[in-house]
C-alpha cells in the first residue's frame, strides 16, 4: 500500500457516490427505520493531489445528512440539479431527496416518484442524467424499464419488453443509449429514439447451477466516445467477460477469477472500471477483499487472470471471531487518483486506499 | 412549572472557555470555568457579568464544578475566585485537584513573564484558589448542602477527567465535560449508569466526524519517526504536558521494543515527568490494563525513555524528544527547535492544536521563515507534520451516552449551531428526547415533571385497590384521595379521614330545579304522568312512586305542586345532592322537553 485509512461508520452502507465538489455519499440499508443517508467531505488527504501522510485532517466530516423510512440500496445524484434519487425494497418506487448544504445540514425529502405495478417487485436499479432535463432511469425487471423526467414526474420513455427477468444493472451510455444488465447475464442495448427496439449483446456462457451477473461500465475518460469502451460483466461464479458494444456478436475478452467459494450470494457482487488507469478494473462483493486486474492482456480464452492487487483490509477490521466475516458490500474508484479506491464492508467500516503496483507496470 | 434553566457563557456554540451555568430548583452551580486559548485579552475569559448583576458571587453560587484540567476548563478559575470573587466550595476529582494548578502556574509564568501582561492572576491566587477546592471521588456522593448533591462519573479523555451529575431532590443534570467512549492505551471508556437525568449536558465538538482510525494514525505516526531516525535526524514533539505525551510515550516505548530500535528517546525535565509521577499516584485512573499489568512492570517507568538534559540536544545522532511546551510558544520546546529548525533531515510532530501567535501555527500554516527575538530570522527546514491524537466523543459516541444515561433532554455544546441540526434531529428521532443548542449568553429553560413521593393511607390504597380491575403494575393508576400537606409532608387520605383529621364537617349541596309543566288536571295525576313517563324511559334506573306523591329516581326526588297563578301550570320540583349532578340535570333537560301527550 501507499496509504490506508480506514473509518468506521455508525451504520454499514451498500453504496458509494461522488457529488459534486468532491464529496462523497453513503446510506443505511438496515430492515428497522431509521436509515441515514450521509453527505461526506473527504479529508483534504484524499482532495489533494500531492499526498502527504499526516495532514491536518485525515477525517471525513458529515457535511449532511437525511433519513430515510426504508433501507437504501441504492442511490444516485441528479446532475446540475440540487437532488437525489434513491430507491430500496418493498418495491420498485423512488424517493426523491433535496440537499441544501449550505442553509441546513438536513437532506430532506420530497415526494416519491411511484411507479405502476410498483409494489410486488423488487427494488429499482437506477442512473440519472442531465442532458435535455434531468432524467432518471429505472426498473427492477427489464419489462418495467422507464425513463422519468425528475422534476415534473413526466414519463419520457418506457423501454419495449425483453422479457421479464429481474435487472442487476442499468446505466445511459449518452444522452439516447441506455445500457441494461439482467441479472441473469443478458445485456441489452436500447436507443430511446426507437422505443420499439432492443439490441442485444452477446450472452454470457450458460451455467449449470445458476449465477447473478453484474455489469461495469467505463466513464470519465475525456474525450472518448462511450461506446467504445468495453462493458465488462461479472458473474457471482467468478466469470468475468469483456464486451466491445461496436461488435456485439463476440466477446472482446472471458476470464475466470478465484473466488472462495462459487455461487455464494450476489447480493453485493461489484465491477468498476478505474476512471484514470487504462484497462484497469476491479471487482467485489465475494468476501472481505477487493481485487484489481489489469485486462490489457486479457484474451478470449477464459483462462483465470492474476489479480494485480488484493485489499484484504475489511477481513481483518472489526473484531475478531463475532459472528460471519465482513462482506464488501461496495467499492469505487477516486476520480482524479489513479490507484485510489473506496470500499465498504458490512460490519461498517470505510477504506480508503491507495495501491502500489508491484512490478512497475500499469 | 418546575424548571431547569441553562446558561453557557462560554462553549455556547464554539470551542473555548466552557463555563455553563445551571439553575435547579432553586440552586445556582457554575460547571467549568475555561479560558479561551485564542485570545490575549478580557475576550478569554467567560463572560461573568451575566452572573455577578445579581450580586455577589459567592451568594447566587451554590458551587463551582470543574470537570477536568485542560485550561479551557479550568484556565479562568484563579481570576473568577480571587479576582472577580468567590469564596465558596470549588468541586474537582482528586487528580484534577493534584494536576491543575501545575498547568495554572505554567500558563501564568508564560502569559505574565515571557509575554509581560499585567492583568492576570498571580502565583499566590492559584494557592489561594485552590485552597478553596474540596476533592471528590468517583461515584462518591457529595452533599454540597442539605438538598445539593453531585457525583462524579469516569470521562476517559485525559486523567481525571469526570462528568457530574448534580441533583436536587428528583431533579437532575449530567454535565458531561469532555468526554470519550473508546477506551486508549492509559485511559478507560466514560461510564454512566441509567441515572435518568432530567437533562443531560453533552459536548460535541467531533460529532459531526468520522475519524480515521486510531491504528492508522499510529501506524503513520510511527512509520514517521522510523525513517527520520533511519536517516539519522532528530525527531521533537512538542506536549502539552499531560495527556497525550503519556499516550506517545506509551506508543513509542512498545515500538521500540518490538523494532529493537537504539536511538534514544527522551522526555524534558518539568512538566512531564511530574506528569509520570502523578500518572503512577493516580494509578487507578488509568484503564485496565495499565492496572493489571502494573504489578508485574509499572507501565509509566519507561525502559527506552529517559529524563532530557539540556546539553543532549546538541548530541549527534539520532533521537526523539518530548518536550514542553506543546505550541513551541516558549521554553524548553522552542529553544530546541530553535537548534534543529535548520537541518532538513530533522521533523517536528505537532500532536495538538496551536492557539494563532505561536510558533507551533505558524509553521503549520506552512510559514518556513520566523522571526524570533532581537529582529534575528529563522529558516524552518525541518519537516513540519501535525497529529491529533485528541480524545472525544463522536456522533456514535455521543449516542452511546444518551442510550446509557436516558436522559428526558439534552443539551449540546462545543459544537456550530448550523451543522448541529442533523445531529439534534437524529437524538430527537431515535431517542424522543428534546435537543436544545444555545448560543453564548442565551438562556434555555427545561420544563422538568418531577415526581412528588406522597404517603398514603392503607385504608385508602385498600379501598381503591378493590375498585376496578387489577391494576398493570407498569401502568400509572388513577386514584382519589384527598391530599394534607402538614410540615413538610405529604399524605393521601380518604375524603372522611381527612375530615376528621381536620376537625371539619361534611358539607351536603342539594340542587334543585323548578321545571314548569302544562297540565290542568290534579297534581297526583301529573305525578302519575311524570312516573310512566319516567319509567318508560329509564329502564335501567330505579324509578319508584312512593306514597307521599313524589317520585325517586335513584336517589333523586321529583315533587308536584300546582303554580301558584296558573292553575294549568304544574312546577315539578326536582332535587338531588351533589354527588347526583349528572343525572339530576338529565332529568332536568328531560322533562323540560315535556311529557308525551298520551299518558
Amino acid at each position: 500500500y501507499r496509504h490506508l485509512h480506514t473509518f468506521e461508520l455508525q451504520a454499514p452502507t451498500r453504496l458509494i457516490e461522488w457529488a459534486r465538489g468532491s464529496r462523497v455519499c453513503v446510506a443505511g440499508y438496515g430492515q428497522s427505520d431509521g436509515n441515514e443517508i450521509l453527505q461526506l467531505i473527504p479529508p483534504p488527504t484524499l482532495l489533494t493531489k500531492e499526498t502527504q501522510g499526516l495532514c491536518p485532517e485525515r477525517d471525513f466530516k458529515v457535511e449532511c445528512g437525511g433519513f430515510s423510512e426504508r433501507p437504501v440500496y441504492s442511490l444516485k445524484y441528479v446532475p446540475d440539479t440540487s437532488l437525489l434519487v434513491t430507491s430500496g425494497p418493498p418495491d420498485s418506487s423512488l424517493q426523491v431527496w433535496q440537499v441544501s448544504a449550505e442553509d441546513s445540514d438536513v437532506i430532506k425529502s420530497v415526494s416519491p416518484i411511484a411507479t405502476e405495478n410498483g409494489t410486488g417487485q423488487s427494488w429499482a436499479k437506477i442512473a440519472t442524467i442531465s442532458a435535455r432535463a434531468p432524467w432518471v432511469l429505472h426498473g427492477s425487471r427489464l419489462d418495467g424499464v422507464q425513463i422519468t423526467e425528475v422534476e415534473s414526474r413526466k414519463n419520457i420513455y418506457t423501454a419495449a419488453s425483453g422479457g421479464s427477468e429481474e435487472l442487476s444493472s442499468l446505466a445511459f451510455l449518452d444522452c439516447n443509449t441506455l445500457l441494461l444488465c439482467c441479472a441473469t447475464g443478458r445485456l441489452c442495448l436500447a436507443d430511446i429514439r426507437q422505443p420499439q427496439s432492443l439490441v442485444e449483446a452477446v450472452s454470457v456462457p450458460s451455467a449449470p447451477c445458476s449465477e447473478q451477473w453484474c455489469m461495469g461500465t467505463r466513464h470519465g475518460a475525456q474525450g472518448l466516445e462511450p461506446s467504445s469502451q468495453p462493458v465488462a460483466r461479472l458473474s457471482s461464479r467468478g466469470l468475468l467477460t469483456l464486451t466491445d458494444l461496436r461488435k456485439t456478436s463476440e466477446f472482446l475478452a472471458l476470464a475466470t477469477v478465484r473466488v472462495p467459494s462459487p455461487g455464494s450470494g450476489a447480493e453485493f457482487l461489484c465491477i468498476s472500471w478505474a476512471p484514470a488507469l487504462e484497462g484497469c478494473l476491479a471487482i467485489s462483493g465475494f468476501d472481505g477483499t477487493v481485487h484489481v486486474y489489469d485486462t490489457q492482456s486479457w484474451d478470449s480464452s477464459g483462462r483465470e487472470a492474476e489479480p494485480v492487487f488484493v485489499h484484504k483490509g475489511h477481513a481483518f477490521g472489526g473484531a475478531g471471531g463475532s459472528g460471519d466475516p465482513p462482506l464488501v458490500t461496495v467499492h469505487t474508484w477516486h476520480l482524479q487518483k489513479p490507484r485510489t479506491l473506496l470500499s465498504a464492508a458490512s460490519d461498517g467500516s470505510l477504506h480508503v486506499w491507495d495501491w502500489v503496483q508491484p512490478c512497475g507496470k500499469c | 412549572m418546575p424548571e431547569i434553566k441553562v446558561t453557557p457563557l462560554g462553549a455556547g456554540q464554539d470551542v473555548g472557555r466552557s463555563c455553563i451555568l445551571v439553575s435547579i430548583a432553586g440552586k445556582n452551580v457554575m460547571l467549568d470555568c475555561g479560558m479561551h486559548m485564542g485570545y490575549n485579552d478580557d475576550r478569554r475569559f467567560p463572560d461573568f457579568s451575566y452572573i455577578t448583576q445579581n450580586g455577589r458571587l459567592t451568594d447566587f453560587l451554590d458551587c463551582v464544578i470543574i470537570s477536568h484540567f485542560h485550561l479551557d476548563h479550568c484556565g479562568a478559575l484563579p481570576y473568577f475566585s480571587e479576582m472577580v470573587g468567590y469564596d465558596g466550595p470549588i468541586y474537582m476529582t482528586h487528580p484534577t485537584k493534584a494536576i491543575c494548578p501545575i498547568l495554572l502556574e505554567d500558563y501564568r509564568k508564560i502569559t505574565v513573564d515571557k509575554k509581560g501582561e499585567t492583568n492576570f492572576f498571580t502565583s499566590q491566587m492559584i494557592k489561594d484558589c485552590m485552597k478553596k477546592v474540596v476533592a471528590v471521588h468517583l461515584h462518591q456522593t457529595v452533599q454540597v448542602d442539605e438538598e445539593l448533591e453531585i457525583k462524579a462519573y469516569y470521562a476517559g479523555h485525559v486523567l481525571g477527567a469526570a462528568m457530574f451529575q448534580i441533583k436536587v431532590g428528583c431533579e437532575s443534570v449530567v454535565y458531561t465535560g469532555d468526554y470519550n467512549m473508546t477506551p486508549d492505551r492509559h485511559l478507560g471508556a466514560a461510564w454512566i449508569d441509567k441515572c435518568r437525568p432530567d437533562l443531560l449536558i453533552s459536548e460535541s465538538t467531533y460529532a459531526t466526524t468520522i475519524r480515521d482510525s486510531k491504528r492508522c494514525r499510529e501506524r503513520d505516526f510511527l512509520k514517521k519517526v522510523h525513517e527520520t531516525v533511519e536517516r539519522g535526524g532528530k525527531v521533537l514533539i512538542p506536549v502539552f504536558a499531560l495527556g497525550r505525551a503519556q499516550e506517545l510515550c506509551i506508543l513509542l516505548e512498545t515500538f521500540w521494543e518490538r523494532m529493537n530500535l537504539k536511538a534514544p528517546i527522551y522526555f524534558s525535565t518539568g512538566l512531564t515527568e511530574k506528569a509520570n509521577h502523578y500518572y503512577k499516584l493516580f494509578i487507578t485512573w488509568t484503564n485496565q490494563k495499565i492496572r493489571k499489568t502494573f504489578v508485574q512492570r509499572n507501565m509509566f517507568e519507561f525502559k527506552h525513555i529517559k529524563a532530557f538534559d539540556r546539553a543532549f540536544a546538541d548530541n549527534p545522532g539520532p533521537m526523539v524528544v518530548f518536550a514542553t511546551p506543546g505550541m513551541l510558544h516558549a521554553g524548553q520546546s522552542l529553544q530546541i527547535f530553535r537548534k534543529w529548525a535548520g537541518n532538513e533531515k530533522n521533523m517536528v510532530i505537532m500532536p495538538g492544536y496551536c492557539v494563532q501567535g505561536t510558533v507551533g501555527h505558524k509553521i503549520l500554516s506552512g510559514q518556513r521563515k520566523l522571526e524570533m527575538e532581537g529582529r534575528q530570522i529563522l529558516e524552518v527546514k525541518m519537516q513540519v507534520e501535525y497529529m491529533s491524537f485528541s480524545a472525544h466523543a463522536d456522533a456514535k459516541g455521543i449516542m452511546q451516552l444518551i442510550r446509557q444515561a436516558e436522559p428526558r433532554n439534552v443539551l449540546l455544546v462545543h459544537g456550530e449551531a448550523k451543522k448541529m441540526e442533523f445531529l439534534k434531529q437524529k437524538i430527537e428521532q431515535e431517542f424522543h428526547v428534546s435537543c436544545f443548542m444555545p448560543a453564548n449568553g442565551e438562556t434555555t429553560t427545561i420544563l422538568t415533571n418531577p415526581c412528588i413521593p406522597v404517603d398514603i393511607s392503607l385504608g385508602l390504597l385498600k379501598r381503591e385497590t378493590a375498585i376496578g380491575p387489577l391494576p398493570d403494575a407498569k401502568k400509572p393508576k388513577l386514584m382519589h384521595g384527598t391530599l394534607l400537606m402538614k410540615d413538610n409532608s405529604f399524605r393521601l387520605v380518604s375524603p372522611e379521614q381527612a375530615l376528621k383529621e381536620l376537625g371539619l364537617a361534611e358539607h351536603q349541596l342539594r340542587f334543585t330545579c323548578r321545571v314548569h309543566i302544562q297540565d290542568p288536571r290534579k297534581e297526583h295525576e301529573t305525578v302519575l304522568r311524570v312516573y310512566n313517563h319516567l319509567k318508560g324511559i329509564l329502564k335501567d334506573y330505579s324509578v319508584q312512586h312512593l306514597p307521599d306523591g313524589s317520585i325517586t329516581v335513584e336517589s333523586i326526588l321529583i315533587q308536584a305542586t300546582a303554580h301558584s297563578e296558573d292553575q294549568g301550570t304544574k312546577v315539578l320540583l326536582v332535587s338531588w345532592t351533589y354527588q347526583d349532578e349528572e343525572l339530576g340535570s338529565y332529568l332536568t333537560s328531560l322533562l323540560k322537553k315535556g311529557l308525551p301527550q298520551s299518558t
